[in-house]
Parts: structure tokens; sequence; C-alpha cells
């Protein structure tokens, strides 16, 4: 069964005026949803997805972001 | 004899009808007289000439972090000169009461996760005089030049009653009936409502108390705060739009089952989530629609990321190669900047072909050559006949990696949605932050910024609508009776300003923290007498005065 995966992360601002990591997710079903994490949940997905970039983080499964989004944000 | 009489002035008296012209009699604290001609014979200590000016009642910030600031500096410096005159602070579950001794510390660690404020603010500035609530409003009375309106933190709440189990677990029965009992006295000494958050966190990046809570124990607060018909203040999980959502439910169903108003905050706008805001006023529409109250706050100024080399800022996450050095320990990091090849190498990915416009409007926020703040890393870049990754670089390294960096209006910086946002009826104007974050930007001049950008520039809200926004919706939506409105009887919390010229100034470090420590503030222009409970505050001549007229404002 396809699982979803992330479709895009761009930078964006947090509330506190530090950058903050928005993920954008895709279902198979073609719905989408995002979610902004911060830069220690953002070190940790890019660690978890072996990836260097935001952009390679692009057709990763969501659960290494369900993952990071389990740990006390 | 009168106190002070206000002549020739545009009144907008905060109601959102149109303005008109008249005087203003302000006598024992309160407003005598609004609109007419008071006699030229009329005795008054104080007569102030407001031709061409606008008379309005004194702006409300629903969402300050003032707790501390306001015992060394009863001013709230530099809030009040732009206006503000009553500040609800105790936001986002933490309060400085009521807190037993043995918890100041675990709880003033918090505080400087979200303020930044120096250990000397809390250390030095002030004397802990208190534990119960009824206490700490007695050691602002007679300090403040501004009203107070403030918040009970469930997180103090929680430790008061829960001791170290506050942020290790969900409170049981006879705990929640406790921490009723406390907030029951917190609300009859003169809060005026409740916060808690669901985002915040402590200096070890755990959750703080707040966050434990089940909902069975928000619940029975709530109760409390119907008793009362006083505010929960909530921060959501922002950061998710679903989450978002379900908590406005939450929060409706606590409004309705209690007949309380609830409010969260922030709700800010990005290019990068753009069905964020429409999806939450959606449902806030709806649950309005049902009778619930649930105000979300939408802060006026755009947001800036700031950052330095010495920390991985995600700002640098789609630039692997220096996104990749920037997570390296610190001396491994300064050795590759200062590498040559490394150098050229960052260079290279930042501005490709020479395209030097990623980083180029970059400014210098903090440094300690002062001649560079403010400046773009173009325009330093071309004085040292090199790029603006080279000029960052170089900069950083000169003061090893102690330089910040701004990049402005990087999110709710686009004014058409912006805008019709703050101009909407179920937006409550606020958001500012005011005393929190300062070592980060500065959370003054909101109320300017409106009225520059929004009022005269966009043309989004009409003078009248803008004063109404920030006057009496904020003074109705939290109960305050006696303060948002021009009108004989009220408090007279009046501020005279220049409609064509009432802005915020230029964002600036200053080192007035206890200890030396640095903020971010910014200064008003437009803004020309601040009159609080009668008394004048502040005035664009004379600056600051000793009038310590400020009240707890609970009613």
């Amino acid at each position: 069964m396809p699982e979803p995966v992330i479709d895009d992360a761009l930078v964006a601002p947090g509330h506190d005026g530090q950058a903050v990591l928005v993920v954008r997710v895709r279902h198979d079903n073609g719905g989408t949803d995002t979610v902004m994490l911060d830069a220690d949940q953002a070190r940790k997905l890019l660690e978890d997805c072996a990836a260097e970039s935001a952009e390679e983080l692009r057709g990763q499964p969501w659960r290494r972001l369900l993952g990071i989004l389990d740990s006390p944000r | 004899m009168l106190d002070i009489v206000i002549r020739n002035a545009r009144i907008v008296d905060g109601s959102g009808l149109p303005a008109y012209h008249g005087d203003l009699a302000i006598e024992g604290g309160r407003l005598r007289q609004v609109g007419g001609q008071i006699a030229a014979s009329a005795e008054a200590r104080r007569v102030i000439d407001a031709a061409g000016r606008v008379a309005a009642p004194g702006f409300i910030d629903p969402h300050t972090h003032f707790d501390a600031q306001l015992l060394w500096d009863g001013q709230a410096r530099p809030a009040l000169e732009h206006g503000v005159t009553t500040v609800v602070h105790g936001n986002c579950s933490l309060s400085l009461a009521p807190l037993r001794a043995e918890h100041r510390r675990k709880l003033v660690k918090m505080f400087q996760q979200i303020e930044e404020m120096p250990d000397a603010a809390f250390e030095d500035a002030f004397e802990w005089s208190w534990e119960g609530f009824d206490g700490y409003l007695e050691a602002l009375r007679g300090r403040v030049s501004l009203n107070v309106a403030p918040l009970v933190g469930h997180t103090p709440l929680r430790m008061w009653v829960m001791g170290e189990d506050a942020q290790k677990r969900a409170a049981k029965p006879d705990e929640i009936r406790a921490m009723q009992d406390l907030l029951r006295a917190c609300l009859e000494a003169g809060a005026v409502g409740l916060s808690t958050s669901y985002v915040d966190m402590d200096e070890n990046l755990a959750p703080v108390p707040s966050r434990y809570a089940h909902f069975e124990e928000l619940d029975a607060l709530a109760a409390v705060l119907g008793e009362f018909g006083r505010m929960l203040q909530v921060v959501p999980e922002f950061y998710n739009t679903d989450v978002t959502v379900a908590r406005v439910d939450q929060l409706a169903e606590l409004s309705l089952r209690h007949g309380i108003p609830t409010t969260f905050s922030p709700l800010f706008d990005t290019t990068v989530v753009p069905d964020n805001v429409p999806r939450v006023m959606d449902r806030v529409a709806e649950q309005f629609a049902r009778g619930a109250r649930v105000w979300p706050q939408v802060q006026t100024r755009p947001i800036d990321i700031s950052f330095s080399l010495d920390m991985a800022s995600l700002y640098f996450v789609q630039l692997p190669m220096w996104y990749m050095i920037l997570r390296m320990p610190r001396d491994q990091k300064i050795a590759l900047l200062r590498n040559e090849g490394t150098r050229k190498g960052l260079i290279d990915a930042a501005e490709p072909g020479g395209d030097t416009s990623r980083f180029a409007n970059l400014r210098v926020r903090d440094s300690a050559d002062a001649s560079l703040i403010g400046r773009t890393l173009g325009e330093i870049a071309a004085e040292r006949g090199t790029t603006p990754a080279g000029a960052m670089i170089d900069l950083s390294l000169a003061e090893d990696l102690g330089v910040h960096f701004l990049a402005a209006n990087m999110g709710h910086e686009d004014p058409t949605r912006i805008g019709p946002l703050l101009a909407h009826d179920l937006v409550h104007i606020g958001a500012s932050d005011g005393g929190a974050h300062i070592q980060s930007f500065a959370t003054y001049g909101d109320t300017g910024y409106l009225f520059s950008r929004f009022v005269r520039e966009g043309r989004y809200l009409g003078l009248e609508h803008a004063v109404r926004k920030i006057t009496s919706d904020p003074a109705r939506i939290w109960g305050l009776r006696d303060r948002g409105l021009l009108q004989p009887g009220l408090a007279a919390d009046v501020v005279v300003f220049d409609p064509d010229a009432i802005a915020r100034g230029e964002e600036r470090p200053v080192r007035d923290m206890p200890g030396g420590g640095m903020r971010y503030v910014r200064a008003a222009s437009g803004v020309h007498q601040v009159i609080v409970n009668g008394e004048l505050a502040w005035s664009d001549a004379g600056g600051y005065t000793d009038a310590r007229s400020g009240v707890i404002a609970s009613a």
C-alpha cells in the first residue's frame, strides 16, 4: 500500500524570529498537510533521512516525520 | 479646578463612529467632558492644544510578558510612549504568581527561555516579596505608570499544587480541586483570567507544566473562570493547521460550557502555508456563529528571521554546504570558515554565477562595531571589495561568530493578506509579545505600525476602525469595563497623536536591562501625549514623567 511522502520542505519564519522548516506531506489520494519543525526537529529529520539539504527530503516516507513529531517539542 | 483640558482635538472615541472636533476635560482621573467647547475661562492644571491631532482612548495591548519588567520599570518602556496605556501580562501559561519561594528559580528559567532576560533581571532588579497573587499585585501597586491586567499562569498554578510532579504527569482529582481553589483566589485578587500553553518549553527544552494537563483539568479551571466570566488565553500548536483548528473547537466547547471568552495566539500568515489563516478563520467564524467566543490574536508587524553563524539556523537549510559546516563543532567550523578554499566554495554556493541577491539585503542586526548595525551586507561588501556572502563570513570571523544578521519581512509580510485580516470583525489585534524575545526583535510599536502601514499606506482600515480595534474592542473582549472609550465617567486613558505621522521607529539595540543586558527597542513617532488615569505619563516634549497612576485594570 502506498504511503504518504514528504512533498516539499521550505524555510519560513517562526513566531519567535527563528527560522522554521515547513514540511508538506502528500498522501496517496492527493491530499496534503503541512507541519512546521523547529531547528532541532529539522536537524533530526535530516539526519534520519540522511539528507544534506531540505531538497533531499522530497520523496522520503512520512514515517520519518512521525518519529520526529512523536518526540516532545 | 480641572486636571487636564485637551483643546481642539479630533476626537476618535474608540467606538468606531466618525471622528469629530472638540475638547476634553479630565478631573480626578476620569473623563468629565468629551466633546463640545470647554470655556476659555475654565481653570486647569494642564492645557494641551491638540489642533491637528487625534485624541483617542489609550491603546490596550492584550499579549505581553511584562511580568518582571514592571517591577523595576513601571513604565514598561518603551510601550507607554507608543500610546499603550493598558497591558495584559501573564500570557502563555507563565506568570510570577502564585509562586512558592522554592519554585522561583525554576520558573525564572522558563521565563528566560521566552523573554531572554539576563539573570540580573530576576535576581537584583526587584525583591521577591510575595508568594500569592495578591502579594504580586501589591508589589505592582503604586509602581506602575500604565494599567496592568494580569493573567494567572497555568504553569505556576500547577507547580504550587503539584510541586515537581507538575512537569511529569496529569493532575489527580484532589489536585485539580486545589488548583480550582487557588485560581479562584487569584481571580478574587484581581486576575483577568488564566493562560495556558501547548507549545512552550523550559530551559531544558522540556514541555512546561501546563502541557501535562489533561482536558479534564482545563475544563475544571474554565469552570472557575466561568464564575467570574473571565478569559482563557491559550497558545495552540500554531505550527500545524489541523491541530490549531482542533484547539479552536476545544476552546469553543469551553466557551459555551462555561460562558467564558477565550483567545488564542499567535495566528500569523506565511506564504509557505497559504491556507493556514483561511482555514483557522473559517472555523473561528463557525464557532462564533454557534455563540462561542474564540478570539484569534493577530499581530500587525511582519516577522523577521535573525541568526548568526554560531548556530545552524534553518535559514541555511537550502544551502547544503553552509548548513553542513554550521552544524560542526565550533572550532572546526571557524577553521573551515577561515580556509580559503572552503570560503570560496561557500560563496559560490550562495552566489551562483555571481548572483549576489540571496544575501545582499540582509542587515547586520547586532555587532560590537556599532557602525555596522543596520547596514546591508550588500553595502558593506561593496565597501570592502567582496561579495555579501564573503562579507557575512568576514564579519562573523572578526567577532568570533558573534555578529547577528537579519532577514527582514520573511513572513506575515503581505499587506494584501494581513490588512483584511486585521480589519476582520473576529480578529483581536494583539500578539505583540511586549517584553518577550527581547534579544531577538523589538516587540514595541505594533500600534504605530497599524496606523502607518494599514491605515495610511494600505487603507485597509479607516482611522476610527483602527482605533476601535486596539481600544474598545480589546476592552470589551477582556471585560475591562472602565476603559477603551472616550466617554464621560470612564477612566481618563488618552493618547494624543498625529494621524499623519504616527509610526514605529527603527529597531535598535540598547543595553538598558538590569546587569547591562541588551534588548531591541523601537521609539515612537507621531505620538505627543499619553495620559493614564488622568495623569500625563509621557510626552514627546518632556519624555517620561514621575506619574505612577497605573492601576490593576480588572474591571
